[in-house]
């Protein structure tokens, strides 16, 4: 099992009293998902050791909805799953982004090289549903080197109220294959062939190696 | 990390006056005119950036997709320096792509309005008609610029949120000259071309390094 399909689902409701609920007093803040306190976390950053090899291949959060200024206001609310959220400054949702962080670096970056909140749950929506579908594929992946760390951050802007007091879901998703070992050798090896690091290319280099050994 | 997918995405959603350099909390509707471009990235309305998107010289960018809200007859056009990308059969200009061909958010309703104290929305899921394919390349040293339009007016007192989206993919460094080399080649420029490119390099490298050897055979 050295080359692992994984997922992480990050929900805004705190599952114990460890940590606490985020909500839209939290609004404006990036957040890791793994380690930021809020919602699930896990006990320590996101990183690969030596023998690992990390290939991220989606990211996605709750999205949201462009309504009108005084949706603040009204009393009946959006269908589907942002059925529990109270609209806020004319948006139904959090207004919600998730950024991909290696080391110290943002993936995402505006045209002017500034970086910004990440993709938009409305572009990524999780759940996928018939009210919110993809716009956006994370492609080309991103790749965690071994020795690096990771992070996957939460921003919401809208200030509406919206979170655990209210019974809307707040979700952040991070789809990853995982390599070790000798796979993980052999992520690198491809990485430097200028060759797509997938399970397929991987198996692809290791019959190359047993033809090559003449079995 | 050479090759990059990207995304900006547009709101006319301002802290205050009319546009604002980063997302806050208390940001608001802001109303835009009817039938005015509005570049997305510069335009005065909603969230803004620092200067023109533009290309460095070792930069080379492929736009794969946009789309807009797709109430108020909003349309999102493409414009290279000072070019638009989508015109009329007869050659003259156009708004360019409508939300209801390419929908942002897809999935959602073709229109949103208030009647009386609820949210007014159409029972439809709106899917894209529309596939922006071939990609739009900007080379090197190029301006680009997503001009957003509505054509009917929004209401003064209960302002209609929009949004517009572009996803991009910037190649950087070594593989943008890769890319103006597919473009001279005449191969379509994605990430699965630029790593086809790369490896024949490392083959042709390779067999030269091996030739020697062989006594140059």
């Amino acid at each position: 099992m050295s080359m692992r399909s994984q997922i992480y689902e990050w929900n805004g409701l705190a599952p114990s009293s460890s940590t606490g609920n985020f909500t839209s007093a939290n609004a404006g803040r990036a957040t890791s998902i793994f380690i930021g306190g809020f919602g699930n976390n896990i006990t320590k950053p996101a990183e690969t050791t030596a023998t690992e090899f990390v290939v991220i291949e989606d990211i996605a959060c709750t999205p949201t909805l462009p309504a009108t200024s005084t949706a603040a206001t009204l009393s009946a609310n959006y269908r589907g799953q942002l059925e529990g959220f109270t609209p806020g400054n004319g948006l139904l949702g959090p207004r919600a982004f998730v950024q991909v962080r290696i080391n110290t670096t943002d993936y995402f970056l505006d045209p002017d090289n500034v970086a910004n909140d990440g993709i938009p749950g409305s572009a990524s929506p999780y759940p996928r549903s018939l009210d919110f579908q993809p716009s956006f594929n994370l492609y080309p992946d991103v790749y965690v080197l071994p020795g690096q760390v990771w992070d996957i951050l939460f921003t919401g802007y809208n200030n509406g109220s919206w979170g655990a007091t209210t019974g809307a879901d707040l979700y952040a998703f991070t789809k990853y294959t995982l390599y070790d070992g000798p796979d993980a050798l052999i992520a690198n090896k491809l990485l430097e062939m200028g060759i797509s690091i997938n399970p397929g290319n991987v198996d692809w280099y290791k019959r190359s190696l047993l033809s090559a050994q003449g079995m | 990390m050479s090759m990059r997918s990207q995304v900006y995405e547009w709101s006319n959603l301002a802290s205050s006056g009319n546009s604002t350099l980063r997302r806050t909390t208390s940001d608001v509707p802001v109303t835009i005119p009817k039938d005015r471009e509005i570049d997305i990235f510069i335009g005065g309305y909603g969230n803004n950036i620092t200067k023109p998107a533009e290309t460095t010289a070792t930069q080379f960018i492929v736009i794969e997709d946009i789309a807009c809200s797709p109430w108020l007859g909003g349309s999102v056009q493409i414009r290279i320096n000072t070019t638009d990308y989508f015109q009329n059969p007869d050659v003259t200009r156009q708004r360019g792509i409508p939300g209801l061909a390419s929908p942002y958010p897809r999935g959602s309703p073709s229109s949103v309005a208030v009647a009386g104290t609820a949210l007014d929305y159409s029972v439809d899921n709106l899917l894209k008609s529309f596939d922006l394919y071939p990609d739009v390349y900007v080379l090197p040293g190029q301006v680009f610029q997503i001009l957003y339009s509505i054509n009917t007016a929004m209401n003064g007192t209960t302002t209609e949120v929009v949004a517009a989206f572009v996803k991009y993919t910037l190649y950087d460094g070594p593989d943008a000259l890769i890319a103006n080399k597919l473009l001279e080649l005449g191969v379509t420029i994605n990430p699965n071309n630029v790593d086809w490119y790369k490896r024949s390099l490392i083959e042709q490298q390779t067999r030269a390094a091996m030739a020697p050897a062989n006594g140059g055979a």
